[in-house]
């Protein structure tokens, strides 16, 4: 399949608005939604949104540290992945998970050199504020974001009109080595859950690891029938908290008791 | 710090007349929080972007006195790191204190110290609970085939987030001195009640997405004529033993090599790779 200059074009406005959309916090630059662009654009939800969701689960824990580090990013499955798995015939979404993980890491390292090069930004930003120039200082405190966006739409861009290209170099991967990284890219979301396991699973967690087992591999429950038996036992654990609170004194009562309303909303 | 808060909100109650920002003032600076990172480099982080966030109601509380307005943002570009979900708490507490006639310096101490806790609070709860929960719940719905899940993911990400930072930026507003305190014990245990449906639907995952079959089968006793050979098929054989054995195993494996061992993302993805090849080639895995 071909892609359009079009095409192209527009994969690189969407590329440039999920990217930036990272900085906003709006949670655009997730596999899931940066595929999904791919595939309205290029006419292949369905492909996109297995790419999307098999990158996603793989990619979720990457995420995860102390603000401003940087994980490996999620363009390389959700844009350059889909692209692959969308245009070239024998691409799985596993495969394209696989092949697009090299990508991830050199954007990673371009994001970090974004982060480097606007170092210098404050300095630059505050003696516009000396000279009172406030429209330089709004540009340079935007300028990071600016940087986002051009960056985000050149690697979009550049990534839909190198398809053919890339595919023709896809082609020269043979067919043993494509068929292991489609079994390396059903195993890849491994690494997501337990990435995101190792932060939230604590000892105390443990019985509601089971559970979730249970529930997905014996019931066959789909993931929303899981998470609602996880909320019947978590619910239960925040009223024992809850009541708990209540018999240790009436002052704490009166300290918590601002929206009880509300609370069941966070779930 | 303490004293600095009292006197400011009883300094409210006098002057509530010549008060400069407006409820309205208060929406917009929350608003643009989303702002925050617009200029975030390795220098100073958020600093930048802190100010950004301010501009308009430092517009308007310093007037045209220019040099008050370059000074105050000035001041405002130091170092700043903290979740942005969090950051209208701090920005309306600075707002409702520097609308009252309170210095920078005044200021300063409680927006320093508020950035640590807030940042641990708000990542915990936005980075290591509702994202995940979210992004599991919706990745899988769009494995189903549901083609809108997203934009639902993006819906119900952003739904709880903003929120967050209405709700949040009331409470700065405010002023109590309290109100960290009490909002991190809640806060703990909300962010406990989610850890544990994020668990339960995670471990589910495993057993249904991460995908590991064996294909290899054994043919079953001396071959007869004219007798259908039987096979014993490894892989149901395991299945028997439990069902989704294998990525559970593997993903144990993961998660102790992470724990136990330190390892990072690369080397985790490079095993995975290499085992996945291997596997495959030798014909182990399909």
């Amino acid at each position: 399949m071909e892609i359009s200059l079009v095409q192209a074009l527009l994969i690189g406005l969407w590329t440039a608005f999920c990217y930036s959309g990272m900085l906003f916090g709006i949670y655009t630059n997730r596999a899931l939604v940066l595929s999904f662009g791919v595939g309205l654009i290029l006419g292949d939800v369905p492909t996109a949104l297995s790419c999307g969701a098999i990158a996603e689960l793989a990619f979720m824990g990457f995420g995860v540290g102390a603000g401003g580090t940087v994980p490996p990013n999620p363009i390389g499955p959700g844009i350059i992945g889909t692209l692959m798995a969308i245009t070239m015939a024998d691409v799985t979404p596993e495969t394209a998970l696989s092949l697009s993980i090299p990508f991830a890491v050199a954007i990673q390292f371009l994001q970090t050199f974004v982060y480097t090069l606007t170092s210098g930004n404050q300095e630059i930003a505050t003696n516009a504020l000396r000279e009172h120039k406030f429209g330089k200082w709004h540009l340079f405190s935007n300028f990071t974001v600016i940087l986002f966006a051009i960056v985000g739409f050149i690697l979009g861009f550049l990534g839909a009109s190198s398809m053919s290209l890339l595919s023709q170099l896809v082609a020269l991967v043979p067919q043993w080595l494509l068929k292991g990284l489609s079994v390396a890219g059903g195993m890849l979301p491994g690494i997501g859950f337990a990435m995101i396991m190792s932060v939230m699973l604590e000892k105390k967690f443990v019985p509601f690891a089971l559970l979730g087992y249970i529930a997905a591999a014996y019931l066959k429950m789909p993931v929303i029938g899981v998470a609602l038996v996880g909320c019947v036992f978590a619910l239960k654990h925040y009223n024992d908290v809850k009541e708990n609170a209540v018999t240790q004194g009436a002052s704490e009562l009166a300290a918590n008791d601002g929206e009880p309303a509300g609370r069941e909303d966070w779930i | 710090m303490t004293e600095d808060i009292t006197t400011a909100s009883s300094e409210k109650d006098k002057s509530a007349s010549e008060h400069k920002l407006t409820t309205h003032d208060y929406n917009v600076t929350t608003l643009r929080s989303y702002f925050l990172q617009n200029g975030f480099n390795y220098s100073n982080y958020q600093g930048l972007g802190y100010g950004l966030v301010l501009y308009p109601a430092f517009k308007k509380i310093y007037g045209e006195n220019t040099d008050r307005l370059a000074k105050e943002l000035e001041q405002n570009s130091e170092f700043y790191n903290t979740n942005p979900n969090f950051l209208p708490f701090i920005t309306s507490l600075h707002l409702a204190m520097a609308d009252e006639g309170a210095d920078y310096e005044d200021i300063r101490g409680i927006k320093m110290a508020l950035m640590g806790p807030l940042a641990g609070i708000g990542d915990s709860l936005s980075q290591f609970c509702i994202a995940p929960l979210f992004s599991t719940i919706f990745a899988s719905l769009a494995m189903s085939g549901v083609a809108a899940a997203p934009l639902l993911f993006l819906v119900a990400m952003n739904g709880v987030l903003i929120s967050i930072k209405f709700a949040v930026a009331a409470q700065g507003r405010k002023l109590g001195t309290t109100i960290i305190d009490k909002l991190s014990s809640e806060l703990s245990t909300i962010s406990e009640t989610a850890s544990m449906i994020g668990v339960t639907v995670i471990s589910g995952l495993v057993a249904t997405y991460v995908k590991m079959n064996v294909g290899i089968s054994f043919a079953a006793g001396a071959a007869q004529e004219g007798v259908k050979q039987s096979t014993v098929n490894i892989q149901s054989m395991l299945d028997g033993i439990a069902p989704a054995l294998l990525p559970v195993l593997y993903t144990a494996l993961m998660y102790w090599l992470i724990k136990k061992k330190g390892w990072d993302t690369y080397k985790l993805v490079i095993l995975t790779v290499v085992l996945g090849i291997v596997l495959s080639v030798c014909g182990i895995l399909v």
